[in-house]
């Protein structure tokens, strides 16, 4: 599989997860990461890993939801880094509000809830987006992926509506824009992760974790990797010719 | 990052253009090659271009359609690299033809080498795959969105996605099985089919046909151990056509 040195990557959500799996599977790949959080403190500590295994990266905080604090952070990537070839949509948030500490069903989730979610999962990926792609556009190449999830393609009850629904948006999200932008050489895909253990997930029920297991043919839960795995394909040149693509990394669960 | 030493792979139509690729790049990445085609001439050619050792590479002939065909080249892979790794089923048979004007021998015949053919050599291979090995089973475009005058084709191809997840669910966790729908991809296939519709490229986002080396890579990826989560999906490798549907 080609390197991916020389190629600027920027990760949302990189601090912890899913994220940091990806951002460091890139920087292992040889590229320069971006390691964008909402929490300084985990970007930095995830940067800073990488960095003492030997890896070009940038810890870099912002509000995905935010639209300066989004260009401001994206300005400098391209001030320390270059810029931007690789954008990862990952950030995302999936909020347990409700009465007995799980995810708050219709009735109990406020609007307030609602539109933080969106804010972050969807709109996000529309703010990133919407700063990396004229220096792709300008590059005449350039890979966006997005974290959407099984959960947005099918119903899944850990997670609330506003979580399900903002991730079937990034699926709308990413074949729109793979077809707008594939004149211009930018490549846009989305991974659909099925079960993974991941800070976000320790918090479901042991009986409901094992209940995914055996009902995924692999027989086991994901882990960040494995999602890391197929992003950093999906950002290689052996996808060259992929693209409007939603990926599932589920080991078999669903097969949706 | 993929490194396919002392990995076993064996491949169907291996002659053909994707065939070719995919065998280059395995062959690339270090693993030993078990080339099978209907045209035993040329594969065996091919196979002492691509290894002219002879150490990492294995020619024979295949008729997709036969099933002791199938059960013959797995017994001459085990016998000579012990094992399975990866099967790729890229055998595959693509003629014009309206369904009004269509023989029930023509019919039989696609089902026979694109559907029939993939359920002979997977079936053969089963009690050879190692823990951890990987099928991925050529489909196509046409067998998600059907194909004007490739109704046989299509069905066939359809068939096959199928198959593949419901191996998928019997194969697990020992081997994953995933399936690659190529699109418009350089050749001598998709040449008539581009001269009379040239919009199809205009309506590609990537604005382009594929290369044999683009499903290769993808190929290549779900047969590895990055894609060791992966199983039962469908990669798309259309440049956009249709946006992956």
């Amino acid at each position: 599989m080609s390197s991916h040195r020389g190629k600027v990557v920027l990760v949302t959500g990189a601090g912890r997860g899913i994220g940091q799996a990806i951002a460091d599977a890139h920087a292992v790949a040889g590229a320069s990461v971006a390691y964008l959080d909402h929490d300084p403190a985990l970007a930095e500590a995830a940067a800073e890993a990488a960095r003492g295994r030997g890896a070009t990266t940038l810890a870099v905080s912002a509000d995905v939801a935010d639209e300066a604090s989004v260009k401001t952070a994206v300005a400098r990537v391209a001030d320390v880094l270059g810029p931007v070839s690789v954008l990862i949509n990952n950030a995302g948030i999936s909020p347990k509000s409700g009465a007995d500490g799980k995810r708050a069903k219709l009735g109990e989730m406020s609007a307030a809830e609602w539109r933080r979610v969106l804010d972050v999962n969807l709109t996000g990926a529309f703010l990133c987006a919407s700063a990396v792609v004229p220096g792709m556009r300008a590059a005449g190449r350039g890979t966006i992926v997005s974290v959407s999830s099984v959960a947005g393609k099918t119903y899944c009850d850990i997670v609330g509506v506003h979580y399900a629904a903002t991730k079937a948006a990034l699926i709308g999200f990413t074949k729109h824009l793979a077809g707008e932008l594939g004149p211009d050489g930018i490549t846009v895909n989305a991974v659909a992760p099925g079960r993974i253990d991941t800070p976000l997930m320790r918090g479901t029920a042991p009986e409901a974790n094992e209940a995914a297991r055996m009902a995924t043919p692999l027989r086991r839960l994901g882990s960040p990797e494995d999602v890391a795995q197929t992003c950093l394909f999906l950002t290689s040149d052996n996808a060259a010719f992929v693209t409007g693509q939603v990926c599932d990394v589920a080991g078999g669960w669903l097969m949706t | 990052m993929i490194d396919f030493s002392g990995k076993v792979l064996l491949l169907t139509g291996a002659n053909g253009a994707i065939g070719r690729a995919v065998a280059r790049l395995f062959h690339g990445h270090g693993a030993a090659c078990v080339l099978t085609d209907l045209d035993g001439g040329g594969i065996a050619g091919f196979a002492r271009e691509l290894d002219p050792g002879g150490d990492r590479a294995l020619a024979l002939r295949q008729d997709a359609a036969q099933a002791g065909d199938a059960d013959a080249v797995v017994q001459a892979t085990v016998a000579r690299f012990g094992r399975i790794d990866a099967l790729v089923t890229a055998a595959g048979l693509y003629r014009d033809r309206l369904v009004s004007e269509m023989s029930e021998e023509e019919w039989r015949q696609s089902i026979a080498i694109n559907l029939d053919g993939v359920f002979h050599v997977c079936r053969a291979a089963i009690p050879h795959l190692a823990e951890g090995s990987a099928i991925v089973n050529i489909a196509s475009m046409a067998g998600h969105r059907g194909s004007y005058a490739h109704a046989h084709y299509a069905a066939a191809k359809g068939g096959v996605l199928t198959l593949s997840r419901s191996l998928a669910l019997e194969l697990a966790p020992r081997t994953r099985v995933n399936a690659v729908s190529p699109g418009l991809i350089e050749g001598p296939m998709v040449q008539p089919l581009i001269a009379k519709k040239p919009e199809l490229i205009t309506n590609t986002p990537m604005k382009r046909l594929g290369t044999a080396e683009e499903v290769a890579g993808v190929v290549a990826f779900l047969c590895s151990d990055l894609a060791r989560f992966v199983t039962g999906e469908t990669t798309h490798v259309n440049g956009g056509l249709h946006i992956a549907s």
